[in-house]
This record gives structure tokens, sequence and C-alpha cells, in this order.
């Protein structure tokens, strides 16, 4: 903690002269909204930003060019159990502020290492004074790390070749003000405290996993924004999580896991406590299924369908982190830093292939999308973008850190609970243009192996971290039957597998929702890969237990609270 | 090695910009034992008897298996806390806590030799286990950690093993655990502490509300901490306890800067068994207001000059300094391995103090002077009862801290195995209490203190009125000194002139030498209840002392703190002018 009070001070001592320059507060034309909606919260928030806007500078030092603060209302409902009893149970509700001051400019400005801003609790009351101090105390750190952060921009633009093509620090937006009503917890705690007890006791069908659980997390996040530009902002969504999952070794001494999570927005979008049964009912008989399941030994280079489900993990870890319009590091003529930062206007998927990310619709097939949001966090409205057309990149997303030909942002500047907002999809949306039923994917990949003289393909049902596959199925060229295996991962999937290997894709989808660290949902239909390898995992096998499991009890009937 | 007690620890609480980290890191940690704990008085809580079967099937069989586990224990805390936390009028966080977190602990090889040996002092393993009594659901958690744990231990200790044949003989080759007679003792569970939720809140919105009106106040919190746990233990040896103790704490910090940038903090704590003993409203808020008062007196106090002379310290702050520079260097661990500044190992029976001091640890201790003493305790985390330890008797050495970390020439724990929830325990202080037989009544001390500034010839010497805890460096390979972050120090001039406080005071020098120039005590002893960190985490301790006459002190400037203060007066004070920002005349350093 010391070396940090110390260094600042240090700093501006240091450097005084390199960043001592009159600036007005911004470039004159913005200005702080005097709207505050009637709220309380948004008026403390408004009245400190403006006398900051008007007031703070610290003697020569410049002054702010643009201030924001966005505050996070959070509360929480965690509660999991194993074999039917309670483990945790708590809820919280706290507030606290990220505040951001710039100093510079929009062209070059102090948003660089130390200098991205500071981080205060809030009270959980509306009392003007309190929240107003927590955000003087917020502001002035804010604004000694940005004059800590702009010092450390000019030493490091000295030792680069200026490059008068290098985009803006920031970009300049159009002020927004929507406010909107804030959600409020729906779902019944209680009830579902009970489901929870109650799935986890399921668990005792299988005596031979060593662990299980179920959990909830009901999470509802309000923000409230404002900054010195004049906009205003306040939206909440809710995220309701139920999930369960289980563990144990096979025979061979090697780990089998399964487990599902439901995601919805909306409280009655939750399952139905008998679907819930029955889904951790399937998944439990999958354990028996995956010990009898076969090893797979032999590496395999061929055909290989994804499921729809399956195909969202992949787009997940493998597309998704390269369309976002993150700057490459200082220096770097790169327009992203992602895998496509070559890619612009270029080929990324199949022709037959268009990404819409589209923050707009709520739902898609009946069930919750979980990205959707209609200003994002820096106060910019956000419209569906076509990120993809058929195969061509022709967009990334963008907050407002600009990119080179991207002077704009385009609404997806996003932040989870922590950090700083950065580009992030809302709800990413991959369509076919030529998409067939999943039985003539499967007729498609058995067709491809008979012609290469195969007796099997493969089939992956769903996958787990890594894209380790959990449930893989061979596809048998003869009678079309299949076989479920284990013990097997892809080889050499990446960016160009995407780009040449797909030759046909599905007209279902699947939903993936991604609750943390913010909402955000992928669409995708099932794959068809013309070329996939397929290899033995080297997992490492476990040794058996010294002594033998405590013996279960018989599955109970849990009603009662505890 | 790093050390504090509860004014850092609660300063620092103040800037935790993370309420939600609340709920996952644990706002206090354990307390063992309750008072009038009995033998078997109680009956056996239903938890207990689970751990106590799932312990038996362990043993009989991690007791066959090779290498062979000696030791099994089961450690369960059954944390139910709730805290209030205001700023500036207001509520920020009114959290409530219940979780069990059960420490595994297996031992394999031999109590002369075992997988703790060397630098594997911390072996044990922690899990949450269910809330309810369950007790399939509880072995199952146990059953597959223990094996862990087991497998673990089993790898070290051959590891350990091998490591030992090759190297040079240890200095210090005492076994690795201590043989005791396991206790049996079933205590009650601890009763909820009660409190009306709205009556504090409002309190607690009140009690800080009470900085609003200082403009030169910048953070400032206010907490009620209530914490109730019980703990359950049991081991093959056959030990069995259960105890409990509730903890409860108002905790007042506020920080402001001095124009120069010098960080300036005060922080008071009330502590207390039950909400009825807490010090009454009236006391409570006149020591609020005098954080508030203090620190406006010392960010335009001036600072403190490099000196060297005589010095009071009154019982708090001298209580302070003797945990920190005493206190853990009497820790039994610090006496062996080969990492250690093993100050005192080598002086038992010899004279570390003047003879007219004497220390103790006293855990058994519930009160002194009428204050509670937040260092008490029944049993320790290893099950041990806690022991009143007589460390230095007439200022000589006599023994140590002990866990059932044997160190050359003490073979048994003397109750003091203490851990934060989830850690591995180590010899730590309970109540630490330095009694003198060279004491003039309290009043009398001001004299002696003019009277040997005189003598010395110097302009003025110091009175320390308050302390917080530093950093002790007891490792090797660190400067063996100490350093005590002083908060409230004055200037006594032996002309009358009147007391001048100074600020950015640090205390400078090593131990033995400080400790060998105190020439007289007062005689009431004054507590200082806190917490306490260090290898095994945060312990709530109290160290009693009585005010302290040194010949001589070495002090210097403080290096804490560089930034300003902030640019723009607080909401409330708008009209007052703005900082001036003095670029040119900084000091350096």
């Amino acid at each position: 903690m010391f070396a940090r009070l110390m260094c600042i001070p240090f700093l501006l001592g240091c450097f005084a002269f390199a960043t001592v320059a009159q600036h007005g507060a911004g470039d004159g034309s913005s200005t702080v909204s005097a709207i505050d909606h009637k709220d309380p919260l948004l008026r403390a928030m408004l009245t400190e930003l403006k006398r900051s806007q008007q007031k703070l500078q610290l003697g020569e030092f410049q002054r702010p060019y643009y201030i924001e603060y966005q505050l996070f209302e959070v509360s929480d409902y965690v509660a999991n159990a194993r074999l039917g009893a309670l483990v945790q149970d708590r809820s919280s509700l706290s507030r606290f502020v990220h505040v951001v001051v710039r100093i510079g400019d929009y062209k070059r400005d102090s948003f660089f290492r130390e200098g991205t801003g500071a981080v205060e609790v809030m009270p959980i009351e509306n009392n003007e004074l309190a929240l107003r101090r927590q955000l003087w105390l917020a502001t002035d750190k804010a604004y000694k790390v940005a004059l800590t952060g702009l010092t450390a921009k000019e030493q490091m633009l000295k030792n680069l070749v200026a490059d008068s093509t290098m985009p803006d620090d920031f970009s300049r937006e159009q002020p927004v003000d929507s406010v909107l009503e804030l959600p409020r917890l729906e779902a019944q705690v209680d009830r579902w405290k009970q489901i929870v007890r109650s799935t986890s006791d399921l668990f005792r069908a299988d005596a031979a996993l060593d662990y299980s659980m179920a959990g909830l997390q009901f999470r509802i996040v309000n923000r409230y924004y404002v900054n010195t530009e004049g906009t205003v902002t306040r939206h909440g969504n809710e995220a309701y999580n139920v999930m369960f999952a289980g563990s144990g070794p096979a025979p061979d001494g090697t780990r089998l896991d399964r487990s599902h999570a439901y995601f919805v927005s909306k409280a009655n979008e939750l399952p139905t406590p008998e679907d819930v049964v029955l889904e951790t009912r399937k998944r439990i008989a999958s354990f028996e299924l995956l010990r009898k399941a076969p090893i797979v030994e032999d590496d395999y280079q061929g055909p290989v369908l994804l499921s729809a489900d399956a195909a969202t993990a992949v787009f997940e870890s493998l597309f998704v982190p390269n369309i976002l319009g993150n700057r490459p590091t200082p220096g770097s003529s790169a327009r992203v830093s992602g895998e496509y930062a070559s890619y612009y206007k270029r080929r990324v998927l199949p022709d037959f292939f268009t990404v819409v990310d589209d923050p707009r619709p709520q739902k898609l097939d009946g069930l919750t999308l979980l990205g959707s949001y209609s200003v994002d966090d820096q106060g910019v409205k956000a419209e569906p973008i076509t990120v993809v057309d058929q195969g061509i990149l022709v967009n990334y997303l963008l907050g407002r850190e600009p990119i080179r030909d991207f002077a704009h942002s385009n609404g997806r500047g996003r932040r989870g609970l922590q950090g700083s907002p950065g580009p992030q999809i809302s709800n990413l949306i991959f369509k076919a243009a030529n998409g067939v039923s999943f039985e003539e994917l499967k007729r498609k990949l058995i067709q491809m192996c008979r012609d290469q003289g195969r007796p099997y393909g493969y089939y992956v049902e769903t996958t787990g971290p890594g894209l380790a596959p959990r449930l893989l199925w061979r596809v048998y060229v003869s009678d079309g039957r299949m076989e479920l295996v284990r013990g097997a991962v892809f080889d050499g999937i990446d960016t160009r597998t995407l780009r040449t290997d797909i030759i046909a894709a599905g007209n279902d989808r699947y939903i993936h929702n991604m609750p943390e660290p913010l909402p955000r949902s992928i669409v995708a239909p099932s794959l068809l890969f013309e070329d996939l390898e397929i290899k033995r995992a080297e997992t490492s096998r476990e040794k058996p237990p010294e002594y033998p499991a405590p013996q279960l009890g018989p599955q109970r009937r849990i009603d009662q609270a505890p | 090695m790093r050390k504090f007690t509860a004014f850092n620890r609660a300063a620092h609480w103040a800037k935790v910009t993370f309420l939600l980290l609340f709920l996952s890191v644990g706002f206090i940690a354990f307390k063992p034992h309750q008072s009038g704990a009995s033998e078997n008085t109680n009956p056996e809580p239903a938890l207990l008897s689970i751990l106590q079967q799932e312990l038996d099937r362990a043993m009989i069989a991690l007791g066959k298996a090779d290498p062979a586990a000696y030791f099994i224990s089961y450690s369960v805390t059954e944390v139910v806390g709730s805290a209030i936390i205001a700023n500036n009028g207001a509520i920020t966080s009114a959290p409530r806590r219940r979780e069990r977190v059960a420490s595994i602990s297996v031992r394999v090889g031999s109590r002369d030799f075992d997988n703790t040996h060397g630098g594997n002092r911390f072996a044990s393993l922690s899990i949450n286990i269910p809330l309810e009594d369950q007790p399939d659901a509880i072995a199952r958690d146990l059953w597959l950690n223990t094996d862990r744990l087991y497998k673990r231990s089993a790898q070290t200790y051959q590891g350990v093993k091998t490591n030992t044949k090759v190297q040079a003989a240890e200095e210090d080759s005492s076994p690795d655990f201590s043989t005791e007679k396991p206790s049996i003792a079933i205590g009650a569970r601890a009763v909820p502490i009660k409190y009306d939720q709205q009556d504090w809140e409002n309190k607690l919105r009140r009690y800080s509300a009470i900085f609003n009106k200082y403009p030169e106040i910048e953070s400032s919190t206010l907490l009620l901490l209530a914490d109730e746990p019980t703990k359950y233990f049991v081991s093959s040896e056959g030990g069995r306890v259960v105890t409990s103790r509730p903890l409860i704490r108002i905790i007042a910090v506020a920080t402001t800067h001095a124009d120069d940038g010098m960080e300036l903090a005060r922080a008071e704590t009330f502590e207390a068994s039950s909400i009825e003993k807490l010090p009454p409203e009236q006391e409570i808020i006149a020591r609020i207001e005098k954080i508030a008062i203090d620190l406006k007196q010392l960010r335009t106090a001036p600072v403190v000059e490099p000196f060297s002379g005589p010095a009071l310290l009154s019982g708090r702050a001298a209580a302070v300094f003797f945990h920190e520079v005493v206190g853990h260097r009497l820790e039994g661990q610090r006496q062996r391995g080969s990492d250690e500044g093993q100050t005192f190992t080598k002086k038992i029976n010899q004279s570390v103090l003047p003879s007219f001091l004497s220390v103790e640890d006293d855990p058994t201790l519930r009160t002194i002077e009428g204050v509670e003493l937040s260092g008490r305790y029944d049993y320790d985390e290893e099950g041990r009862p806690g022991e009143r330890v007589e460390l230095i008797t007439n200022g000589i050495l006599k023994q140590f801290l002990m866990s059932r970390l044997p160190v050359k020439g003490f073979m048994r724990s003397n109750g003091h195995g203490r851990a934060q929830v989830g850690m591995s325990p180590a010899g730590r202080q309970g109540n630490l209490i330095i009694r003198s037989s060279n004491s003039v009544p309290d009043s009398k001390l001001r004299v002696q203190l003019i009277a040997e500034i005189k003598k010395q010839k110097k302009p003025y010497g110091l009175y320390f009125e308050d302390i917080a805890g530093g950093f002790t460096m007891t490792m090797r390979g660190m400067p063996q000194s100490f350093q005590v972050r002083p908060l409230m120090v004055w200037r006594v001039y032996p002309d009358g002139r009147p007391d001048e406080l100074v600020r950015g005071v640090d205390i400078i020098g090593t131990p033995l030498t400080a400790l060998g120039r105190i020439m007289l005590t007062g005689q009431k002893l004054q507590v200082f209840n806190g917490e306490c960190g260090a290898e095994s985490g945060l312990v709530p301790v109290s160290a009693a002392a009585p005010a302290m006459l040194f010949s001589e002190i070495e002090v210097q400037k403080t290096a804490q703190g560089r930034n300003r203060p902030p640019i723009l007066p607080p909401p409330g004070f708008e009209a007052l002018p703005s900082q001036a920002a003095p670029t040119t005349k900084q000091e350096r350093r």
C-alpha cells in the first residue's frame, strides 16, 4: 500500500513540466445534464459531477476534459446444496462506483495504465450527502491517477515513432438520456432453495459419484451512468441461474464430469421443477453410459458433426475474442489485438454464414437472450451490427476506443462488475443460408465417411472446459447407430478450421447464455466439419481412494425448509 | 513477514473497495472457546458424532496405509456473523454470513518425523461442508478431502525423508508433533447474538455522521461486527471439544492527509461479548469525536525531528509495543527453522528485560480492570486447553508460546496453537500481560519523565499516547528491528510549556536494546484489544501493560504517504477554498 500511495506524487513532481498546460473544462461544448429524473441517486451523481467539472484542478495542472460516473447496485442471492443439504445460503446488497477522469483531449488523453479511474464503495441508501462524499473521494482519486496516466502516456509516446494514422484515444459521441424502470427480483428464493436441495438429493442415485451439487444465483445489477457530455442513463438487468453438476472417476481413473445450467433473464422463464428433475436424471444416467463407454484409442482425422450446443462453445472460444475491437499494444500497426487483425473485409467463415450482433431482442424461439440492452456502459446507444456478411468480416465490435477505420463506438463498450469498459458482444447470432435439418447433416456425415472408406465418423454433442468433448459419439456408416465413447479431445481446431473446414450447417439453433463477467448470448446452428482431428486425451488418471466412500442414505422427499 | 494489530487492520478495512468481498473473504476470523465450558455437561451435538464416525473410518483405513497416517483431526468452525457498515450517516452494507468450514489435518510418518517437517508446517486442507447436520453429505465431503490430503501428505512425507537424508543435520532435532493427553470438553453452542437491526442501523448512521462535521476528514467508516462461532474438534487421539464465544465489535476509522501528503489515520475499537456489555453510547460518541479532533490536530502538527531521549509510553502504547517486539518473538515456531531470526532462542534462563518486569500470556483471563479481553479462549485450534504461561519472570526468559510443534527444551504445547478459520495453527499470543514490581502511581510518571529530560539535558522528551501495530521482522535475512507506528505522540518540555503534538513518528532500534532502557512503570494496567495477523492468519488478541518510562527511545520521521489531500472541499463545505497546490515547495525523500 505504501508503494502505491507514494508513486503518484513522485511522478507528479518529476514530470510536472511535461504535463503543465492550460485547458478549459473539456472543449466548452459539453455540459452536465440538468435532468435528474427525480432520482435521488442520479441527483447526487449529477451534483458532484457538475461541481467536479467546474472546479476540479490541481495547481497548474490540466483540468479534466471528461468525467464519468458509473454506479452499480448489485443484489445477489446465492445458495447451493450437496446431497440434499444446503452448503451455502446468502444474500447481499451493495453499491459501488467507477469514476473515470480523462485529462488531455479526445485525441490523446490520460486513460492509460494507472490512469483508468477509481472505484469506491457507495451507501446503499439514498442519503445525498453520504453519496456525494464517496463520489468526491473517488473523483479526487481518479483525477490524480489521470495525471499520472497522462505523464505515462506522454513518456510512452516519446519512445514511439510518430504515426499520424494513430486513431484517437476516445471517440466523440452524442449524449444520451435514457432512464428506464429498474427491475426487482421476481423469483421466489425460498422455493428455489428447496428445488436446489431436492435436485442435489437426486445424485444419490449414483453412489459412484464422489462429488455433486446443485445451486442457484439470482442477480440483479442496476447501472446508473452520468458523464460530463450530458449523458444520463439508468437501466438494470436480471439474471437467474440454476445449475447442477456431478463428478466421479471412471474405472480407469479418468474423471467424468456432467453439468447443466439454466440462465434466464426473467423469473417466469425458469424451468419447472419437473423439468429440472428430468434434466438432472438424464445427466446422472449418462454417467453409467460414460463409464461403460470405450476409450478413444486411435487418432482420427476426418468429418465431424458438432451439435448446435457444441458449435456455440467453439465460436465462443475461437471467434468471439477476434471480432472485438481491442487495440493492439501501442506502437503496433495492427488494427486490433485479435487473430482477425488483418481480416477486415476478408473471409473468416464459409460464404453461407452471416453473423449479426443484435442487442435488441430479449427472446428467441421463446427463450431468453441474456445479452440484451439498449445503451452500453459508456452511454452509447446500441444497434444491431452485421459482423460477418456472407463469410466476410465487415465490422468489429467497438466501445469508445477507436481503431483504424472505425472512429466511433458502435455501442459495445460494456463493463462487468470489475475493470474498465471494453468491446464485448451482446447477442451474437450465427445464421447459415443453406441450413439443413440435423438428420440431413447426420446423413451427410455418414455419406462422407462412406466415401472415404471409414467405418465411422464423430458427433460431438456437448463440450466441457477447453472444448474437450463431454458427450462424444461414433456414428457408424454401416447402420447409422451411435456409440458413446470418451477420453478424446480436438486437435488443431482454430480460426483457419472455421474459415475453411465447415461444409454445412443446420437449420436448428442453440442459445448459449453467459451471465459472467457480463450477460452475453451466442446463437448458432449445428456444424459439419469436413476435416477435424480428434485424438486421445492425455489426462492424468487418479489413484483410487484409499478407503471406500461412506454409505449413502436413500433418496429423500425434501419439502421442508431446513 | 507482516504483522499488524487492529488499528492497521481497521484502517485497511476502510479502504476495502469491494464490499462484495465480505461474503467470500469473511470479515472476522474465528474465535475459539466460550466462558464456562465445563466437561461433558452438554449434550453432544449431532455434528460432533458425524465428525467422529468419519474420523474413525478414516483412521482405521489410513492407519494401515503405506506410509501410514498416525494422526487425523477434523476441526469445524460454524461461522454465524452479521455486520452493519456505515459511512457519513448512511448504511453502506449490512451483510450476514453463515457457513461451516472444516479444516482437515492428516499426519503421515511418526511424531518424531512426519510430513509437516521443515518447510511443510502448514499442511491442512479446508473445505465448506453442509450447514445442515446431514450425516452422509458431510461424511462424503470429509472422506473425499481426507483421501486427497492423505495422498498429498504421503507424497510430502516421502519428499522430506529424502531431503533430510541429503542435508546437514538440523540444529534443533525435536519431534514434529508433541505428545498430549487428549481433551474432552463439550461446551454449549453459541447463543445467537440478538440485536435490533433497525436500532443499530440508526446508531451507526448517527455515529458515522459525526465525521460530517469535520471538513478535514476524508474517508471514514463505522462498523458493527457480530460474530458467534461454534467450533467442533475431534482427533484420532480421542480429543473431542466443542466451544463457542460470541464477539461484538464496533470499529470506527477515519483518515486524512497533512498538506505535505502524509497519510494520517485514527481508529477506535469497542469489543465485548454481548451487545449489553458495550460501553455506554456517550463514551462511544466521545471517542469517535476524539478521532476527528485528533486528526484535525495531527494535520497541522509539526513533523517530528530525529530524536533520541527519554520517553513515556502510555499503558496502551506499551502494550502494543510489547505485543510487537516481545510477543511475536516468543512464538514457539520462531525458535526453530533456518529462516527464523531466533532473537530469543538461546536466551532461556537469561535476562532479557529489566528484573522488575514479568511477562505472561493468559488466555484464560476474562477481564483486566473491568475491560473484557479479546484474546481469551478455553481451547486452542489443536484442541489443547489454553494455559497461563509465564514467559518472562523477573526479567528472565522462561518459555515460549507453544503449539504442538516442539522446540528444543520444550516438548509440550501450552495451548497457544491458534489460527484463523481454515489455516494451520501456529504458536500465537492470546492475552499478553506485562507486570511490574518497580512502579509509581501513574500521576508521578510525568514528574519522573521531566526529571529524566533534565538529567539528560535534552530540550524535550516524548509522550506516546497511542501506537498502532507495525511491521516486525522476525525472519533471517531481514533486519532484526522493529517499527511500530505511533499515532499520537507529544513533545513534553521540561520548562512547563504545554505539550506539543507531533506527527510522523517512527520508533527505530533493535528490540533487546530498547527493552533494556525501561526504567520505571506506572501501576494501572491498560488493555489493548485487537486483531493480529501472522502466518496462521488473523486472531483476536489482547495486550495489557502499565505505562512505562524509557531512558531512551530513538525515533525518526516516517516515510508514510505522499498523496495530496483532496483538491475540492467535501460536499457540505463547498464554500471552503480548494486546496492550494504546492508544486514547488514539496519535500522530497
